[in-house]
């Protein structure tokens, strides 16, 4: 897998911190890009677990949801500010998801997808069951949006706010994968046997994986809630899992670019179908089918082996050139 | 003891024999092919749950009889599983740790029937019953039993007895077998590995739409029950050992009591949060599960 070039990044983090003031006059629009954002940041934090690492954390949008209401908790009843209350609920979040992670940490394949999805479903009853945080199935409504110096972060404000993070995320997602951390992620992927035999910790490096992992749900998770202005156990429930997973595995797991195009293209759906919600359940479940039988790469990934193919392809019949000279 | 005591425990008793045996074969239907197929199907409480809103269909909208439009569910049934392996199981046959691509395709076609069945059946009906097959009242004792529910418990029951027989003595079940132990040495002896796939494909998925169609001859159910069956099938899978019937008939028949005597103080919901546990207990300690296959 070819690195992103440095050049490409910084061009997308441009374009992605403008974007938000170009969509500004159109507030569906924005809010649109918003959502996307969000959903961005989640499936980076997702692509790191499940691109590089090589396991498929179906407790993420729980573990997004442990930040979720940590913050609505922490700002309404506690009256904290929004910028203490993040750190505070993500690192809540990353600290239960390693908590809920440790478990499954001898686990691969299947048995830890299996395991993430007890977890995940143990998560959402907590949710449903522990209506003094969370307000049951109801949900939270009328949420403020973030203080910020004596008034209130909302529009254009908070969605570049959160394009930044998203940037940021990808940026240090990029520099994870580039990293020797990041070349022992992919070592795990691809045999924790041998991975193992050379020396390699994997046991810490999933609980550091875990960790980051659970970060980016956080912060997506308390960014979500200030954004939509309303919390349900519905907003973090595994069709939330899996259709983050469907952005990575889509666009491309395992690379930077993936995961974007994926976002990009899947993440705006919802909102487009608007009434008919079912039909977002079928068209997702549909592209679940045909990723995983027809493009196990992702759109960015059968591109890279297509282009790999014509280039091998011009080398190849350069050599028969030559051998026949 | 009093009327009152023996009309609770048998009313336990019963309730846990019929779930039970229903949880046991609906189990059995997911360890068959989890064990030789190596697909875990994540949609097996979509399977249950169309099975009996199809036969409500029959019967509901059609007039047909609550046998006539079992026989014509698990034909229809058939057909549909015969239609997923051609188009969607067989593509995976040969990939290496298929169970997760499997597991992620199940739980795809989860999405597709819970988005089919919410605008569909969710908009027409809260809850669906269907008639009794047989009528009367046996009574046992001061306890009053529906013929009907007996009938049920004594079919769930025949056909486990009847599966376990046709793994252990059929040539089908010896070969089916053998791929579960070892698929290249099978192929090497001359079964037909891809075709003892489709079989048991088959065989498991019109296994689970007979259980969703008996459950809904004994009890009227809603659109939540395909959820709390997905659950306990794949708890009671992995707590009795991927791939063992026995271990499905075990677990299925402890669930069945579990359920029956926690719904007497708590809620149903409690019971599903102790498969769970249970669940993730032997997952994190022993995940080949309690019986060998």
């Amino acid at each position: 897998m070819k690195p992103v070039s440095d050049r490409a990044l910084w061009i997308f983090a441009a374009a992605a911190l403008a974007l938000p003031l170009i969509a500004d006059g159109n507030k569906f629009l924005a809010f649109v890009l918003g959502m996307t954002y969000i959903s961005l940041l989640w499936a980076t934090g997702m692509n790191l677990m499940y691109g590089y690492v090589g396991l498929m954390p179906l407790m993420f949008a729980g573990v997004a949801g442990i930040a979720g209401y940590a913050v609505v908790h922490l700002t309404r009843e506690l009256g904290w500010s929004f910028w203490v209350a993040m750190p505070v609920a993500t690192l809540m979040a990353a600290i239960a998801g390693v908590a809920l992670g440790l478990p499954s940490l001898r686990l691969k394949g299947f048995y830890f997808t299996l395991c993430s999805l007890v977890i995940q479903t143990v998560l959402t009853l907590a949710f449903i069951f522990f209506p003094t945080y969370t307000n049951g199935d109801t949900g939270i409504n009328q949420i403020a949006p973030p203080d910020w110096f004596g008034g209130r972060l909302s529009g254009l404000g908070l969605e570049l706010m959160i394009a930044l993070f998203t940037v940021a995320g990808i940026l240090i997602c990029a520099w994870i994968a580039r990293s020797p951390l990041g070349q022992r992620f992919v070592a795990i992927r691809e045999d924790d046997i041998l991975a193992e035999a050379i020396g390699i910790r994997v046991v810490r490096c999933k609980i550091i994986a875990f960790f980051i992992v659970s970060l980016y749900a956080g912060v997506g998770g308390c960014f979500y809630s200030v954004y939509i202005g309303f919390v349900s156990p519905r907003a973090f429930d595994v069709l939330v899992s899996m259709n983050i997973w469907l952005f990575v595995a889509f666009g491309g797991r395992g690379t930077i670019a993936g995961p974007i195009i994926g976002t990009a293209i899947l993440a705006p759906i919802p909102f487009l179908l608007q009434d008919l919600q079912a039909f977002k359940d079928i068209l997702s479940g549909v592209l679940i089918i045909v990723v995983t039988l027809l493009m196990p790469g992702g759109i960015y990934g059968a591109w890279l082996a297509r282009r790999r193919r014509v280039q091998q392809a011009g080398v190849d019949s350069a050599r028969v050139q030559e051998s026949r000279v | 003891m009093t009327d009152a005591q023996i009309l609770i425990l048998m009313s336990t008793l019963s309730t846990g024999l019929i779930l039970g045996a229903i949880f046991a074969l609906v189990a059995a239907g997911v360890t068959i092919v989890y064990g030789c197929v190596w697909l875990p199907n994540a949609s097996n409480g979509q399977f249950f749950l169309l099975a009996s809103l199809a036969a409500w269909t029959f019967t509901a909208s059609f007039g047909w009889t609550s046998a006539a439009a079992a026989v014509g569910v698990l034909v229809l049934g058939t057909a549909l599983a015969y239609l997923l392996e051609w188009t969607l199981i067989r593509r995976l046959y040969d990939t290496p740790n298929r169970n997760v691509a499997y597991f992620v395709v199940t739980l795809g076609l989860t999405q597709i029937m819970t988005g089919i069945f919410s605008l569909t059946y969710a908009k027409w009906s809260d809850q669906f019953t269907l008639p009794p097959i047989v009528e009367g009242i046996t009574m046992f004792g001061p306890f009053p039993m529906p013929n009907n529910r007996l009938f049920v418990m004594g079919v769930s029951l025949l056909v486990l007895v009847l599966l376990f027989v046709l793994l252990r003595y059929h040539p089908y079940g010896r070969a089916l077998r053998a791929v579960f132990q070892n698929r290249e040495a099978a192929a090497l002896r001359g079964v037909n590995v891809r075709a003892i796939y489709r079989l048991s494909f088959v065989l498991g998925s019109v296994i689970i739409f007979l259980g969703g169609i008996l459950f809904a001859l004994a009890y009227s159910y809603d659109l939540t029950v395909a959820w709390t069956m997905s659950i306990t099938a794949f708890a009671i899978m992995i707590i009795g050992g991927p791939g063992s019937v026995v271990g499905a008939l075990v677990i299925g028949m402890t669930f069945g009591f579990t359920q029956a005597i926690v719904s007497i103080f708590a809620s149903p919901t409690a019971a599903t949060f102790s498969y769970l546990g249970a669940m993730l207990l032997i997952l994190l300690f022993r995940p080949s599960g309690l019986f060998k296959r």
